[in-house]
Order: C-alpha cells, then sequence, then structure tokens
C-alpha cells in the first residue's frame, strides 16, 4: 500500500488516464445535455493524450509528444463543429437534449 | 462533499509530513550515478546552463504532487458528470485541463503543457461558456432513469472491469528498468527532451504530412462551424415545422 502511495510510476499515468476516460464515457452515456457530451468527449481525448505522453517518456522519445499535440488540434476542430451544431439544433428547436433530438429515427 | 475535502486535506497533510520528514538534499545528489551520464551531453548540458542536471522525477515529492494534480484532475471530471449547473459544469473542466498541464509538466512535457493551459484551457474552454451563455438553458436531470437492479449489476461490472484494468495498467514495466525514472537529459537523446526544439524538430520531421493535414483540417472546420452556425432566413418556419414533428414524434 505505502509502495503505490509513494512510487509513482509509469503505471499510475496510465491508470490516472484510464479513470479519466471512464469519467468521459460516463458523461457521454449518462448526461442528455449535448454540451456535456462534448466535454466528455474532450476528457477522452485528454485520456487518451495523457497515455501518450507516458509512453513518450517511457521511451525517450518525443513521438508521442507530436501526436499528442496533434490530437488537440484535432479535439478543437471537433469542439468547434461540435459547438456549432449544438448552437443550430438550439436555433431550430430551443433546446439540446440529445434524447429529444428524434428527428432522423423514423 | 465537505467529508471528501476533509479525507484528502488529511490524506495530503499526511504526505506532506512524511516527505519533509524523509527529506535530505543528498537524495536528490544521487539520483543518477554518474557513470551512467554520457560525458559528451554532459558538457554540452554544462555549457549551456551552469546549474546542476540531477533532479529526477521520483521520490516522495513528486508523490504528493502526483496525487494532488491527479486528484484535482479526476475532481474537476466528476464535475462535470454531476453538476447540473453548465457553468460549474466548465469550470470543473477548467481544473481538470490545470491538473493534465502539471501531470504533462511532471512527464518532461514542457511544451504540451503550456499548450494544453493555452488552447484547452484558454481557447476551448472559452468556446464552451460562450456558447452556454448563448443558450442560457438551465440543466435537466443528470442520470438517465434506469431500474435500480440495472443501476447496481451496471456498476458492479464496470467497477470490476477497470480494476482489472488498473492492475493490469499498474505492471506496465518501463523498457530500460535501470535508468527508467532518470531525467531524460542524462541519456544520448540530448538534454531537450519535451521543449519546443525537440518537438518542433520531430513536428517538422517525421510528423510534417500530419501537421499538413491538420492545417487543411482546421480551415475546413472553420469554414464549416461558420456555414452550420450561419442564422437561416426562414427560421420561424422552421422552428415550426421542428415543433410539429416533435408531436407526431411524441405520438409514435
Amino acid at each position: 500500500m505505502a509502495d503505490i502511495l509513494f512510487n509513482v510510476g509509469y503505471g499510475h499515468f496510465l491508470v490516472l488516464a484510464a479513470v479519466l476516460f471512464l469519467i468521459g464515457t460516463a458523461a457521454v452515456l449518462v448526461r442528455r445535455n449535448a454540451l456535456i457530451i462534448l466535454m466528455g468527449v474532450e476528457l477522452m481525448l485528454n485520456a487518451a493524450n495523457i497515455t501518450l505522453v507516458t509512453f513518450s517518456r517511457m521511451w525517450g522519445d518525443v513521438g508521442g509528444h507530436t501526436f499528442a499535440l496533434i490530437v488537440i488540434a484535432v479535439a478543437a476542430a471537433e469542439a468547434s463543429v461540435g459547438l456549432a451544431i449544438v448552437v443550430a439544433v438550439f436555433r431550430g428547436r430551443r433546446n439540446v437534449d440529445v434524447d429529444k433530438l428524434t428527428t432522423l429515427r423514423h | 462533499m465537505r467529508i471528501v475535502i476533509l479525507i484528502m486535506t488529511a490524506v495530503l497533510s499526511f504526505g506532506a509530513f512524511v516527505a519533509a520528514a524523509s527529506f535530505t538534499p543528498a537524495a536528490y545528489a544521487d539520483a543518477i550515478p554518474e557513470s551512467k551520464i554520457d560525458a559528451a551531453s554532459r558538457a554540452k548540458v554544462q555549457e549551456r546552463s551552469p546549474h546542476d542536471d540531477l533532479i529526477q522525477s521520483s521520490g516522495k515529492g513528486m508523490a504528493l504532487m502526483f496525487w494532488l494534480f491527479a486528484a484535482m484532475t479526476i475532481g474537476g471530471a466528476l464535475f462535470v458528470v454531476t453538476r447540473r449547473n453548465l457553468i460549474t459544469a466548465s469550470m470543473g473542466m477548467i481544473g481538470s485541463f490545470l491538473g493534465i498541464a502539471a501531470i504533462y509538466m511532471m512527464l518532461y512535457a514542457h511544451f504540451l503543457s503550456i499548450v494544453q493551459m493555452l488552447v484547452y484551457a484558454g481557447a476551448i474552454m472559452v468556446l464552451f461558456i460562450f456558447v452556454i451563455m448563448i443558450l442560457n438553458r438551465p440543466e435537466d436531470e443528470p442520470v438517465a432513469p434506469t431500474g435500480r437492479f440495472g443501476q447496481v449489476l451496471g456498476g458492479a461490472a464496470i467497477l470490476y472491469l477497470v480494476g482489472r484494468l488498473c492492475m493490469m495498467l499498474m505492471k506496465v514495466q518501463p523498457p530500460d528498468a535501470a535508468k527508467a525514472f532518470a531525467a531524460p537529459g542524462a541519456d544520448a537523446f540530448g538534454h531537450d527532451f519535451g521543449t519546443v526544439g525537440s518537438v518542433g524538430t520531430d513536428l517538422f520531421g517525421n510528423g510534417l504530412f500530419a501537421f499538413e493535414a491538420i492545417s487543411i483540417l482546421l480551415l475546413i472546420a472553420v469554414v464549416g462551424a461558420i456555414a452550420i452556425a450561419r442564422p437561416l432566413h426562414e427560421e420561424q418556419s422552421d422552428e415550426d415545422k421542428q415543433k410539429a414533428a416533435d408531436a407526431k414524434g411524441g405520438a409514435h
């Protein structure tokens, strides 16, 4: 127990990333507000980034940093388009509840 | 909530006490054996900066910092899931991003840490808060209603899976155990691991195609975001149509 508490190794960072990914997944699955779902996706991307940076440090290779940088850029693009979709949906129907967006289901 | 804060404070002060009690300057001095250090790169770093380059990211001080920032990251993420108020959720998100930036710093990813703070905590969250302010809707119920039995069963299954995953991840071994936690500058990779220079060299070398693709992607995203969010001219009739569709969907 004390070993886990005081000897922080690479496993700790990987477990932190896994827990963060889990919380992001929970946000996507449980919440019904489209904005919170987008935030959950951002959390999942960040968890993937932590894993990349951890392995990059482990192997002494900066390729992981480059990839994490590209992931951040993709996340920014995804956030802007996602928020634009949220604004467009809100303009049409005055709420952003994903449970009520069932027009395409039939 | 108060209980959780109390427990966290107790754990952190215990960790601080242990770290302070066991602190000796000699523990940092023998971080990397002299024989392990490449002489040429050592000379290079001495030439560049006069201070000693023997700090490694291990020991009780780092453990304390890790648990502090991990608690910040996880707590902020939990705020996103549990809070009904959207502004509170986004503030928790910002705290989570700042914790992640500190975690990057701990992993010697200096440049990425700054980018995380600038792009995520700065730009993306400002965008989110703008949209929250525009929409200005009170929040709905956070948890979708399901049966109590299903919740317990699903929770137990998720806890089991995550526990097994964590046990597996904790056993991950670095490729070279001898210098696993040494400062990355202490070997032949050079002393600029994770700085703007090394990341830029790799980005414009190995990742050049990805970089160019990202520039096109960002351009498409900007144009697409403007095209999607632009107000429609027949807004009123469109809204009426949606209402009619909702009524029809509810009848099914």
